[in-house]
Parts: C-alpha cells; structure tokens; sequence
C-alpha cells in the first residue's frame, strides 16, 4: 500500500540536499548546489486560508489585524495575511509556529487550492516583467503590498515583499493544477537571469532568520 | 492592449483582466408583471449609445468584484 | 571597396571581416555593416526586381521606408537587408527574380508591358471569361509578389515579451528625444527611450556640421548619448521598432537582438503615464521619370554610406534636392571624394548663405528652382535630365549617382496612432499635430524644426511637460525651457515642389506596389478622387514599407489636380504596424498555460493518452470523435484513452463488469456560504434548495434567462448557510461571476470559494467497488448505511475524505473528493487494494460512452447555446414557484413550445453499421437536428446514441435520415427509441 503522504505540484528537477517532514508534507529545505541567486521557491506546503466575511475588520487571525484597505499586506511572525477585496483575504503562515489555527465558519482551508512560489533575489522584477503586466517594480505602495491579475496569463495573487529598483521578493500563487505549466513558464522568463530553484530555507532564511 | 479599466478595488488595469458585463440596465423587473416584449427589453435589447454608458465589468483575473464604469463607446476611454 | 576610414561617425569595424553568401558567390562585409552595406561596398547595385514590372530596384534609403532591398535570408523571406545587421554566413537570396541574382531576371520583360496593368487591374481584368481566371492566377503569383515562404520552414531564435510599466516613454532616440529623456529622467521618473536605430543620435550622429554654439552635431550626438547611457532611471530599447501607440499610453513594439543579448526579438507592451514622440523626418521623394533606378537614392542614404559605413555612394553625382540638408551632404561628400556635377535645388531662396559659400569654395554649381525631371539608364544610372521649375532649357548630366530628395516628411505614424489630428501646414509643408491628446508630447523635427539648438530646446521643453503629467511639475523649469525653446529659430519654410507636371508613365509614387503617378491620373479620371479610395484602388502605399515612400507626396500631388474636389491636402489613415515584426515576435514566450490534476503523471505512466477539456463545445467532442488532435483549447489535460482501442472497449467492460477508477478532478467545485448563501443558489439554480435533507446529494441544474441550460452539478448542504456544489468542468471558470452578476444589485451577504483545484476526484464505479472501498476504510459503506445518492464525510487514515455516490456511469460508483495534496497517495492505495480484482483506469472516453447508455447527458454534448431545460427531458429539476430564479420567464414560455429541438434516443435502423459521427446533421429536405452523441453500445451489441431532433420527429419510432460528413449524399437512417438504452430501471446504480 502507497504511503500517506501530501505531495507539492511542484517537482523542481533539482536534487534536495536538506529534507524535514511536517505533518504528512516533505518539505525540501535546501537543494544541491544553490549559490547565488534568484531562486525560485516552492511554498506550496504552507497553509493557507480564505476568510470572507462582510465584517472582516473585526477578524484578527494570529491576532493580526486585517490589512484595512484592499490591496494591503501584512507580513508578520511568518503570516502573510492579503485584503483582497472588501471582504475577502487570504491568509498564509509562512514560517513559524502557529499556535491557533484560524477556525469558524468565515475560513476555509485552501493549502490545496493554489500553487504559491516565491521568487527572491536579483533582477527578480525584470523577470515578473516578462510575465505579467501588473506594476511590480513601479508601483507606489507601502511594502508588503498584493497585486491581483494576469501572471502567465493566469489569474494569480502576487505580494511583494523587498523591493529594490528590480531585485526583491515576491510571492505568487495561482491556481494549483497550473503548477507545472508555471514553473517552467517562470524558469524560462528567468533563465537570462540565471534562475534557479532554492529550498525553503532560501526564503525562511531571509524573512524568519531565527526560524 | 486599447482598453484600461478601473477596478474599484485594484485600480488601473489591462481590459483584458475584465469580463464586461453590459449596459446597466437596472435590477430584473419583477417576473410576474413582466411580458415577452419587456423581457425581451431587460434580456437583450440595447441602447447601443454612441457616446457615455454606464456599464457593468467583472474584474475577473483580479479581485472577483463586479463594478460599473462609464465608458465613452466612440473613443473606448473610460469616463470618470 | 576599400572603406573610409577615420571617419569620427564610422559604425563599422573594418578589422574585423565577416562574409555573406549570395547568388552562388561569396562577398565580404564587416563588422556593423547591414546586409545590404555590405553588398553594396562589393558594387551590388540591384537588390531586387519590383512587383508588378520587375524592374531592376537598389538602395535609396536606409532606414526601411521601402521593399528595394527585401531579400531572403537564411530561408527568412521579406527581409529589410538595408537596415538587418549583417551576420557572418548569412543565406541571401534575391526575391521576385526569375534567375539566380537580381542582377538577371528573366521576367524584365514585365516592365514593357506595364500599358497592360493600367490603375485598378486586378479589379477590372480577368472577370470574363471566366475560365481565364486559374490560369492568369498563376502567372500572376508566379510573376509578380515578394518572398515566398516554405510551409514547413521553422523559424529558428528566442521569442520574448515584456510589459513594462514606466513613468515617461520617449520614441525616437534623437537630439530631441535624448533631450527629453535627460530632463524628465533628472526627476527621478523612470523612462524608456526607444530609438529603431542600432545607436542613439538620430540625423545628427552622422552629421559633422556644427551647431550654433559650435560644436560638430555628431559630437554633441555622442555626449547626450553618452549621459543617457549613464542615468540608470533611463531603459534603452534599441534597435527597437514602435509598431502602435494605443489609448492609455500604451506603446508597443519590438525590439531586435544583438549578440549579447538574451532573445532575437522582443516584444514589448510599454504603459506609460505620458509619452514623448521625437520620432524625427524621413525624406520625401522626388517624382520624375525612373525615379526608382538604381543610382538615385536619397539624401540620409547617399550621406550615411558615407559617413556610417565607410561607402562611397558613387563617383559621379547630380543632388536634385529640396532641402539645406542636401547641399550640407554635397559639400560632405565631395570633401570625401565624390565628384559633384551639380546641386539642383527646387527652392529660388532661403538656403543657408554659409552652404552655399563653402559650395561656391568647392566650384560645386547650385541652380535654384532647378529640378530632375528624367533618369536615364537600366541596370544603372546613366544619365540625369534636369530642368528649371520655370522657364525653360535642360542639362543632360551624365552621371552614377543621383541624390534626390524633395524635402522632408514628419514620421506622424506614433503621434496619429495615439489619436492626434493632423493638418497640412504651409509654412512647412507638413501634415502637423493639430490636436495632441493629453499626455502625449511632441519634439524636434517631427514639429518642422530644423536647427540643432531648436531640436534640442524643443526636447527638454517636452520631458518638463512630460514629467509634470507624472506629478513633478516644475513651473519655473518649464517657463525657462519655453523662452530657450523661443530665443532659437522657429519651423523652417518647406519646398512643396514634389514633381514637374506632365510627367508620369514611369515616375514612381510608391515602388512597393509600382505605382505610378499616371496610375493616380487614371484612379482620378475614374472617380476615385481622395487619398483613401486612390490607395485602395491603386493599392498605394499599401506595401511593406507601410506607406512612407507615398508617404505624403501622394496627398500633396491629389491636392495639386484639377480633379481633387479638396484644394487641402489630406493624408491617408496610418493603421498599425506601423513596422512590420516577424508573426514570431507575436507569438513571444508562448507559454501554453493548462492545468494538471494530481494524478496526471501517475495516469500518464499508466498509458493514458490525454486530450485537453474544458471549454466544451460540440465540434470539439465530434472532432475528437472523428480522430482529430486538438490542442491548446482547454484548460485542463485529461486522461480520454487507456489504450489505443479508441472505443475504449476494455475500459467500458470493465466497469461494466467489475471496477474501474476516473480521474475526475477537473470538476468544479465550491463552497458557499454566510446568511444568504441559500437565497444566492436559488436564485442560479432551477431547483428548490431549500430542504436538502442530511447526507443527501441534490441534483440540479442552471438556466441562463433564455431558459437554456448551462450547467448542471450537486449541491450538499454542509451545515445551515454552508453549502458545496460541483458545476461541470466548463464552467468552473465562469461560476463565481455568474452567481454574483445576477445578485449584483441585492447586496446578499454570501461568500464563494472556488474549490476546483483544491480537491482531487477519484471515480471508483463498477459492481465490485464497494469491495474494493471496504478493504482501505473502516467505515460502514453498506449499501444501507450509505446508499444511492448519499453524502458522507470519513477518513482514509490521515485523509479527510468527501464521497458520495452517484450514478453517471450506470453501476454502483463512488465519488471521492480528496485534498489535492493527499490525491496521488489515496488514489495509490485504492489501486493496491483493487488489484485482486484487477482494477483499471478508466478515461473519458469510455465515461462518454458509459454515461451515454444511460441517457446521462453532458452540458455542451447534449446541448447547444439554444437548448432549454424543457428540450432535454429536465423540466422535472424546475421548481415553477421559484419566480425569481434566472430564467424562469423563458421556462414559463417554452415550456409547450413549439417547434423546438427535442432530446431524443436513436438505434441504427441497420445495427450492422457504424455510429454516425457526433455533429452530424439530422436530415429531411433541410436540417432538424443533429447527433449528439453516438457509440457502439457493448452492452446493447449495436449503435446507439442521442440526437437533438425538431420536436415533429421526436416521437418513439419516427425514422430519421443522418448526413454524415463526407458520406456523399448516402444517408444514414435511424429510429427514436426509448431511453435510457441500458438498466432502465437504475437498479445497477442502487446496487
């Protein structure tokens, strides 16, 4: 009989040099050979939920306050909480413990709904450029903010997390059966830019240095 | 590529993010008083102004809301 | 040719050599050559043969302004060799040319029999006698036309695309447009500059005259490219082509390749939030006799051979010019070695008193109001005919060069593209920006300006103006730059002079369609009187120079006519591209979005032959049917075969007789929820939801207003205000709009979650699948506990699982909704414990024909965009008292309509012949309906299907005759009969 196990969509062909287990999830900590980036990042693993409610204000999952305006982010202690629209945000924990998991009839868990990648490093908007017409690198918003549209021609939520001139971070998810059309859609974009994939801890390394 | 919305919640965007919606046209007369004609009206007859019409978009690829904008027919700009 | 050297403006690199193969011989160029330099420094004078009268054409301009020197290269038909980069080993074949060069055709003939193809000659000739046609066809397309194009050839290099946002676009990477780009960038905004040259400088990179502050233009070139080069805010397109300006300040284009570069060509989507066009002058011919023989060419041309590449045009030369620009390329030239005859100049006055004393100091003869009037020659130039514009006399000039221009031509295509209004103006004799929309800006040339410092003030004035629609508004900075702008000279007087009179059989308007200016004569005489029905008629500046040949002569000369009922001149519409990009360069990346479910390797490894589904419609499954390979058309891959049996006899058996498993992830699905979740299902959804009862499934259907069905799915109530509904793959994408379009105005507190990918969906169906079932859950599934219809919620060790059981494919079945993420490990362990029953897969296919036994139908199979509720037998799902539910009218009205398309069952009246294709028609003596769905039926042993036939024919035993495609009139006869075709009663999905 198989094993129990979760499976990512992602399979980056890369050879995983650091593994962990978490739940029923095998999470690639670090890949052989990763140097320099920019890094491509599966964070399909992490948990995430839709809270819709007509009074989201009031709602403070990880005793985070919801972002006010759509369009808004938070990022803190490993949550990623996204105001989508007036009632709606995503939220996606990251990194870190998480003592109270969101519960009550305003959130569904949607770990499985979407892909979410992270894309961290140099030139990484010149990449997003090549992707998507949303205004990445110039757009005039507090940091971390979420840009919904295309993303290769996909509906995707995207967040900036740093942004420098053209380097930075950002995190994208879309909808889950695209991963593989996505993936190598971005390692194409990316591949003048010496794209490659990294681990989990590329990312959590950076954001969550004490994780 | 031509056209550009506002999305209420997103701002500025590629028309290609939308589904247009039609002219607005009001909420759906009530069916028991309604005839073949007026339904017909409601359903699909236009006004077809050349010129400023209110109308319904979806921002589809963006923040899933459904908003009306006045678009001028004749140049395809939005209206604010 | 030994190249110039030392030359401060050269782009070449004479060090460095590189060949070219061409008609069987080999010519050596050299690093930054075109393709057409380097031909023409080893003395290739003809290019190409024209289209119609294959006479023999070179290079008059450089910048692709018409077809002369398309050439094929490397298996690339059409291309512009006078401005693509030479790369060594380059393929180049001539084109329209019977014969191995340009330099012999055997089609030269042609020209002789231009009386023939008088204006408008394909609209006129060959109607009658008809059986003329085919034969003239082919020697039409073998005579005349451009490259030609290898069906199988595959276009080799990396395709890209960007869509960048910026603050300032500037197009032109002039004097003007580098100006521009400095001022607005000094604010910190972010610009693009996008120049179509390989270097930024425009006409002054070339130019070795100085401004009035002293300095040589081209030095002055260098160092505004130079500060550019280093204002990091400044992105830099070049060689890069604008082909549309768009509302909302999109500006699009492609950028060409060099050798460090990452792509061939890139296209790009540019927004911009103000745009600054400084996109320069070309030239504007000269109309005379054989102004297109090879040895005439224009100013810019004659003068970057030069001074660009080292090429000395010719020895002996005639200028028949309008314009200050020539006499300064007279002098040029002669000081690098070219014998100078004359300078005709069209205009009595207004040259530049210091030209014309560096000419007098050079013995150079300038005749005013003088012009050329007649070239003489073949293959090569021999001769020039020149005349005074008034009075009378001649000179005969012999000569290998004639550089003739009439003046100058604004390139508007950007600026009226972007929607501003063009006027004739008379100072100028340019169509100027009359009305500039809002942030759009204009510099430089493309405004009449001819001095430098002009250019220059004028380009800095308009990245102020452009910088303060991006919010930095800086009123002082902008008042200063209007009194620069001021204190220098204004828009020089144009010459109008385009062409003597009278002349006309071989004075050539537009060479890419060799027109004529006696083929406007004759368009005029025959009514067609304005510009636009003279280009239509005469095809006009219709070529792939995009018009800028005709450019504006073809107005000005209308204009000039008796016959012009319009004594101003108007210019054509200019139509995107305003360049014409490789349909590569379209495609870009071409990332092929589709979706995977969780099994799709695991499926693929066990022989699945997949097929894209999702946007259903008819012709795709009787495509499908009939064999074909259709791609790229739905969202999702699927599993349609196991095998290469494509009735899928083995699967169907299968499940008919002992268990198969479907991958049935691409279903929609969602959850509902919030206090008025049950009045937004009631209002999408025919039937009434409101009492579902406890562990039950409830099926339904969605109506449009028409009353047309267009999806149909189940509906669980989870808990009170919470539901989950499944639609069908189709309409995953559209559902979350549909449900709240039609309650847009009722502001209901609901909310949807799109859920589709989130779940996996395995089909476990077939007699022995409760056998199965109970060897991995400890869960009672007895067909008591969780009978036909039911919903349950239970685990599969760690793996929350929502099943259900339905009956689509006629036998007892399970429908297990697993988180995607546990997908691939649950459908494992079903696999391993069903293997003592020798489980299979199961595909599309065998479900179409499973599920077509049973008279199951599927949106989009059974259905068109016309097909009610009450059309396929579903009237029953409606719940009449629901008055405002979507569609209820129409449901009302057709409930006993009339004449309508009725779901019908069919059984071949000869059970010994094939199913008829899906589509087919249904046939009297016109169409009554079509076949829907049609299989060999196994379990039946014979075909059998369903049809929406007319309702005049859908009684039980009505014969009905089928046309099949490419059945040659032999119909295929069928009988209604009673559905469902297999288990009547249901009782194998009750098991």
């Amino acid at each position: 009989m198989g094993e129990c196990i979760r499976r990512s969509p992602v399979n980056f062909t890369a050879k995983p040099k650091r593994t962990e287990n978490r739940g029923d999830w095998e999470v690639v900590l670090e890949y052989d050979d990763e140097k320099e980036g920019p890094f491509l990042i599966d964070l399909s693993h992490c948990p995430k939920w839709d809270l819709q409610d007509r009074d989201i204000s009031s709602f403070t999952p990880f005793s985070i306050p919801i972002p006010e305006e759509p369009g808004g982010s938070v990022f803190d202690k490993g949550i990623l909480i996204n105001r989508m629209n007036k009632t709606q945000a995503s939220i996606i924990h990251i990194a870190g413990d998480a003592a109270d998991v969101p519960e009550g009839n305003s959130y569904t868990d949607t770990t499985d709904a979407s892909v979410c990648m992270a894309l961290t490093g140099k030139n990484i908007f010149y990449i997003a450029e090549k992707l998507s017409s949303l205004n990445f690198a110039g757009m005039k918003k507090e940091i971390p903010f979420l840009l919904q549209g295309r993303f290769s021609h996909v509906p995707c939520q995207t967040v900036v997390l740093e942004r420098n001139g053209f380097s930075g971070t950002f995190l994208f998810s879309c909808s889950r059966g695209y991963a593989h059309d996505m993936v190598h859609a971005v390692f194409d974009a990316g591949e003048e830019f010496g794209l490659k994939p990294a681990g989990e801890k590329a990312f959590t390394g950076k954001f969550m240095p004490h994780h | 590529m031509s056209l550009t919305l506002t999305c209420p919640i997103c701002g500025e965007r590629n028309g290609y993010e939308f589904r247009y919606g039609g002219e607005d046209k009001g909420p759906m007369p009530d069916s028991k008083e309604l005839t073949p004609e007026t339904w017909t009206d409601y359903v699909h007859n236009n006004n077809s102004v050349a010129g400023v019409q209110k109308e319904w978009w979806f921002h589809r690829d963006g923040c899933g809301t459904w908003f009306t904008l006045n678009r001028d027919t004749t140049t395809n700009l939005e209206v604010k | 040719m030994t190249r110039l050297e030392n030359l401060p403006t050269l782009k070449i690199n004479s060090e460095k050599a590189l060949t070219l193969h061409y008609g069987g011989k080999t010519y050596n160029g050299v690093q930054g050559d075109t393709i057409a330099t380097a031909l023409y420094a080893n003395d290739v004078r003809i290019f190409g043969r024209s289209l119609k009268y294959h006479r023999p054409r070179g290079l008059y301009s450089l910048d692709g302004e018409c077809s002369n020197t398309l050439m094929e290269v490397d298996g690339i038909p059409n291309v512009l060799t006078e401005n693509t980069p030479a790369k060594n080993g380059m393929q180049i074949k001539a084109q329209n040319v019977l014969g191995i060069d340009a330099n012999y055709d055997l089609m030269g003939f042609m020209d002789k029999l231009s009386f023939m193809m008088p204006a408008g000659f394909y609209y006129k000739t060959m109607h009658r006698p008809a059986a003329v046609w085919p034969m003239a066809i082919k020697f039409i397309r073998r005579a005349a036309g451009l490259g030609k194009l290898s069906p199988d050839f595959q276009i080799n290099g990396r395709y890209d695309e960007i869509y960048p946002d910026t603050d300032v676009c500037v197009i032109g990477g002039g004097p003007a447009g580098m100006s521009a780009a400095i001022a607005a960038a000094e604010f910190g905004l972010r610009v693009i500059l996008v120049e179509n040259k390989p270097w930024l400088g425009g006409f002054f990179e070339y130019r070795t005259v100085k401004d009035k502050n002293g300095n040589p233009v081209c030095m002055r070139a260098a160092s505004l490219a130079e500060k550019i080069e280093k204002t990091s805010n400044i992105r830099i397109f070049k060689p890069a082509a604008v082909t549309g300006v768009y509302n909302n300040n999109h500006v699009v284009g492609f950028q060409r390749g060099g050798e460090k570069d990452f792509f061939d060509r890139r296209y790009f989507q540019i927004r911009a939030k103000s745009i600054v066009t400084a996109t320069g002058c070309y030239e504007r011919p000269l109309l005379f006799d054989n102004n297109d023989r090879p040895g005439v060419m224009q100013i810019g041309c004659a003068h970057r051979l030069a001074r660009t590449y080292g090429i000395l045009p010719g020895r002996n030369a005639v200028f028949s010019i309008g314009h200050d620009l020539g006499i300064e390329t007279a002098i040029d030239l002669f000081d690098l070695g070219v014998t100078i005859s004359c300078v005709a100049d069209t205009r009595d006055d207004g040259q530049d008193p210091e030209l014309e004393k560096e000419l007098a100091k050079r013995d150079i003869h300038l005749l005013k109001g003088w012009a050329a009037v007649k070239a003489v020659g073949w293959k090569t130039l021999k001769k020039v005919v020149i005349k005074p514009i008034t009075g009378s006399g001649e000179h005969r000039l012999e000569c290998d060069l004639l550089v003739a221009s009439a003046g100058l031509t604004p390139e508007t295509g950007p600026l009226t593209l972007g929607h501003a209004k063009l006027k004739y103006d008379n100072h100028t004799g340019f169509f100027l920006a009359d009305r500039i929309p809002e942030k759009m800006h204009v510099a430089g040339r493309l405004i009449g300006l001819n001095d430098p410092l002009s250019i220059e003030a004028s380009g800095n004035l308009a990245g102020l103006r452009a910088a303060a629609d991006c919010g930095e508004n800086d009123k002082d900075g902008v008042r200063q730059a209007e009194k620069n702008l001021a204190s220098h000279s204004g828009p020089g007087r144009g010459s109008k002079f385009i062409s003597f009179p009278g002349t006309g059989k071989k004075t050539f308007v537009c060479f890419d369609e060799d027109a004529t200016l006696k083929n406007i004569d004759q368009a005029m005489e025959m009514g067609f009187n304005v510009p636009e029905l003279i280009k239509r008629f005469t095809s006009t500046g219709t070529g792939p120079g995009q018009g800028r040949i005709p450019g504006h002569n073809l107005a000005l000369y209308v204009a000039h006519t008796d016959e012009s009922p319009d004594k101003k001149p108007k210019p054509t519409k200019t139509r995107p591209p305003l360049v014409s990009p490789l349909l590569a360069t379209y495609a870009g990346g071409a990332h092929d979005m589709s979706k995977r479910t969780p099994v799709h390797e695991m499926q693929k490894a066990a022989g699945a032959k997949m097929d894209r589904v999702g946007v259903k419609t008819t012709a795709y499954d009787s495509q499908m049917a009939a064999g074909g390979k259709m791609e790229r058309i739905g969202v999702w891959n699927r599993a349609r075969y196991f095998s290469n049996d494509k009735t899928s006899r083995d699967e169907i058996e299968n499940v008919r007789n002992n268990v198969g498993m479907l991958d049935a992830s691409t279903l929609g699905k969602f959850r509902i929820h919030g206090p008025d979740a049950l009045k937004a299902l009631q209002r999408v959804y025919v039937s009434d939801l409101s009492k579902i009862p406890e562990g039950k499934i409830k099926y339904s259907a969605m109506c449009n207003h028409d009353g047309c069905i267009i999806d149909d799915g189940i509906i669980i109530k989870k808990e009170e205000n919470d539901y989950y509904f499944t639609t069908s793959t189709a309409r995953a994408g559209a559902t979350v709009e549909w449900i709240r379009y039609h309650t847009r105005y009722e502001g209901w507190d609901f909310h949807l979650v799109n859920l589709t990918d989130a779940f996996g969906v395995i089909n476990l169906a077939g007699p022995n699948a409760r056998k199965v079932l109970e060897k991995v859950t400890d869960a009672d599934v007895s067909n008591e506990m969780f009978p036909f219809t039911g919903y349950r919620e239970y685990f599969i060790q760690n793996i929350p699982i929502r099943a259900m059981r339905l009956g689509f494919v006629g036998e007892l079945s399970y429908e297990f909704h697993v988180p995607s993420s546990y997908m691939q490990s649950l459908w494992e362990m079903i696999e391993d414990a069903g293997k003592e029953y020798n489980i299979m897969n199961f595909g599309l296919e065998a479900q179409n024909t499973l599920r077509m036994e049973k008279g199951h139908l599927i949106i989009g199979s059974e259905s068109e965009q016309r097909t009610t509720l009450h059309d396929l037998g579903l009237g029953f799902l409606w719940d009449r008292k629901k008055t405002d539910t979507i569609g209820y009218f129409a449901l009302n009205q057709t409930e006993k309509q009339a004449g309508r398309f009725k779901l019908v069952g069919i059984k071949m009246e000869n059970p010994g012949s094939e199913p008829p294709k899906d589509g087919s028609p249904v046939v009297t003596d016109k169409i009554m309906g079509y076949v829907c769905t049609a299989r060999y039926s196994f379990s039946l042993n014979e075909p059998v299907g369903m049809a929406l036939v007319d309702d005049s024919l859908a009684e039980k035993g009505t014969k009905i005759s089928i046309f099949e495609d490419g059945c040659n009139g032999d119909l295929k006869h069928a009988r209604i009969v009673n559905m469902p075709f297999y288990d009547h009663d249901g009782t194998r999905m009750r098991m």
